[in-house]
């Protein structure tokens, strides 16, 4: 038999090993992931003179330094994660270096026929069922070397199936947590069928903030027609951390979407995130909020794509930088021929809190349809010093108005933010993030 | 203050020339020119692309990125010509017991 130790890093012998651990999986998975396995081997790695790519620095990524997951981590005692304060939960995963540590699925949920829990046991129970939402392909597993690595090597995960007609009034909660030098490829993917309704909460965390570490994942969301999805990811790993991730959302007849992301961590993000509006009438609201300090660097591709006609997009993203911090944003409408009527919006505000951090913002429009209501912008400013000093001559000291106003900044998004607990937690982990900005401002040199 | 860190020889760079060199998370272009040695943070302020490869003037001492042409001056980092307008991080280098040392500045 194969062991753990086998797997030391990214070769064909170690996928070998990685695939001899994993016999269970049905034969369909297990050729999905060698011909992902192909593809990345035949592929390059993102070059700086590809446009996506040009403003994003790599070259000191290694993915040498990273092994394949194992099935031999054991996990340590885990913080409960930033999102779920006071929330009355209908399950919950908890999974540390991607692989599944902890699952609970409340029973009168399961009895309805919900799935919820470890996608790496879920996909072995329920083969036959999964398979096609597989087949589908929503994420494009070709995309670049790390779509590929990850479609070949994805492990962990977590899967909520909620059947049709079926509506959940409690969250589901999962929560990825990466030790030190830990890597996590786990998938998400989320199916509602057709008129569903549900909300899930993912997070993720290291367990401690210096940690390295490598993420490497997918999020696939399927919203059946008529169904509703609330989806909120957190990504708040320790300053170490390489964060790469291909997200999309397919978005049917009637149904809505609100999409909620929250970026605090990782050492340099780059993240595809698309939505893809495939019946008329569909609906989909896309909230941002990113706080970045110290030389984190995240990048966030977004992709609004309206393939049927009467359908809505509205995406708002808004960060918040200091020190040497850089975002960056560029975010695309695609409007299809056959799209007549869309509505479609796309927003990014930047506000930098030290003249050494940078923010690019590049919003683009694709419309080939010619009835269409399409509209961007993006701003980027400093704090006020006006706005500050009158706050200031109320009694407040500067950092106590430099905070207020941070808040202020972010208000317009969480107004849009539905969940509770998930306004709090972006709330307090922001206001911790900023400075005493009484310290003088560092030199541009 | 980070304490300085040997990251080359001098002899692994002709005059002119540079060096991209890995320091603790940071890539460093290394630049040997009219008999000195300098250190900049391998970012140009224009677009973040690289400056190495990027072409050294020992007269005008800067160094111009590849892709737009903005130079930097090698002892500061300070932007001399457009599209940069920001300045590029400069750290401080020696050279003793046959390596050159690099302490790296504006570490957050």
């Amino acid at each position: 038999m194969m062991t753990a130790t086998a797997i030391q890093g990214f070769t064909q012998v170690d996928f070998d090993a990685f695939l001899a651990l994993r016999a269970e999986e049905p034969a369909w998975l297990t050729t999905l992931r060698k011909d992902a396995w192909q593809r990345f081997e035949a592929l390059d790695w993102p070059a700086r003179n590809e446009e996506e790519w040009s403003r994003t620095d790599i070259r000191l990524f290694h993915l040498d330094r990273f092994a394949m997951p194992t099935t031999s981590d054991v996990a340590p005692p885990l913080a409960p994660g930033l999102l779920t304060h006071d929330v009355d939960l209908a399950g919950q995963l908890i999974g540390y270096n991607s692989q599944a540590a902890t699952e609970s699925l409340a029973e009168e949920i399961a009895s309805q026929g919900v799935l919820f829990g470890s996608l790496d046991r879920l996909v072995i129970e329920q083969g036959d069922l999964l398979r096609p939402y597989f087949d589908r392909e929503v994420v494009n597993r070709s995309k670049d070397k790390f779509a590929a690595l990850h479609a070949a090597c994805w492990s962990g995960g977590t899967l909520l199936y909620v059947p049709k007609g079926v509506a959940m009034e409690k969250p589901f909660h999962a929560l990825s947590a990466l030790g030190d030098g830990g890597i996590d490829l786990s998938k998400t993917l989320v199916i509602l069928g057709d008129g569903a309704e549900a909300t899930l909460l993912t997070e993720t965390a290291s367990t401690s903030e210096t940690d390295s570490g490598l993420h490497c994942g997918s999020i696939e969301l399927i919203v059946e027609p008529e169904a509703k999805l609330r989806y909120v990811n957190l990504q708040n790993w320790s300053k170490g951390v390489w964060h790469f991730a291909h997200q999309k959302a397919t978005v049917d007849r009637n149904a809505t979407l609100q999409w909620t992301i929250g970026a605090l961590g990782a050492k340099l993000a780059k993240v595809n995130q698309e939505v893809a509006l495939t019946g008329p009438d569909a609906e989909v609201q896309v909230n941002g909020v990113m706080f970045t300090e110290g030389r984190q660097h995240l990048s966030y591709n977004t992709h609004q794509h309206h393939q049927a006609p009467y359908c809505r997009s509205d995406l708002l993203y808004k960060s918040a930088l200091q020190d040497r911090a850089r975002t960056v944003w560029r975010g695309m409408i695609k409007v299809d021929v056959a799209a007549q009527r869309t509505d479609a919006y796309q927003r990014n505000d930047n506000l930098m809190l030290a003249p050494t951090a940078r923010a690019d913002s590049i919003p683009g429009l694709e419309i080939e349809a010619d009835d269409v209501r399409c509209t961007h912008g993006s701003t980027s400013g400093r704090v006020d010093e006006s706005q500050v000093f009158y706050a200031m001559t109320r009694g407040f000291t500067r950092t106590e108005a430099v905070r207020m106003i941070v808040a202020g900044f972010f208000q317009q998004v969480f107004d849009r933010i539905s969940i509770e607990s998930v306004r709090v937690a972006l709330g307090e982990a922001i206001a911790q993030r900023v400075q005493d900005l009484d310290q003088p401002t560092p030199s541009a040199n | 203050m980070p304490d300085f860190i040997a990251v080359a020889r001098p002899s692994d760079l002709s005059d002119p020339g540079s060096l991209l060199v890995e320091v603790e998370e940071s890539l460093i272009v290394l630049i040997h020119a009219g008999g000195q040695f300098y250190a900049l943070d391998d970012v140009c302020t224009h677009d973040g692309g690289p400056l190495s490869n990027g072409e050294v003037d020992v007269a005008g001492c800067t160094i111009a990125c590849p892709r737009h042409g903005a130079k930097f001056d090698l002892a500061t980092g300070a932007a001399k010509t457009m599209p940069a307008t920001k300045p590029t991080l400069a750290h401080e280098v020696k050279v003793e017991e046959g390596q050159i040392w690099v302490r790296l500045s504006g570490q957050d």
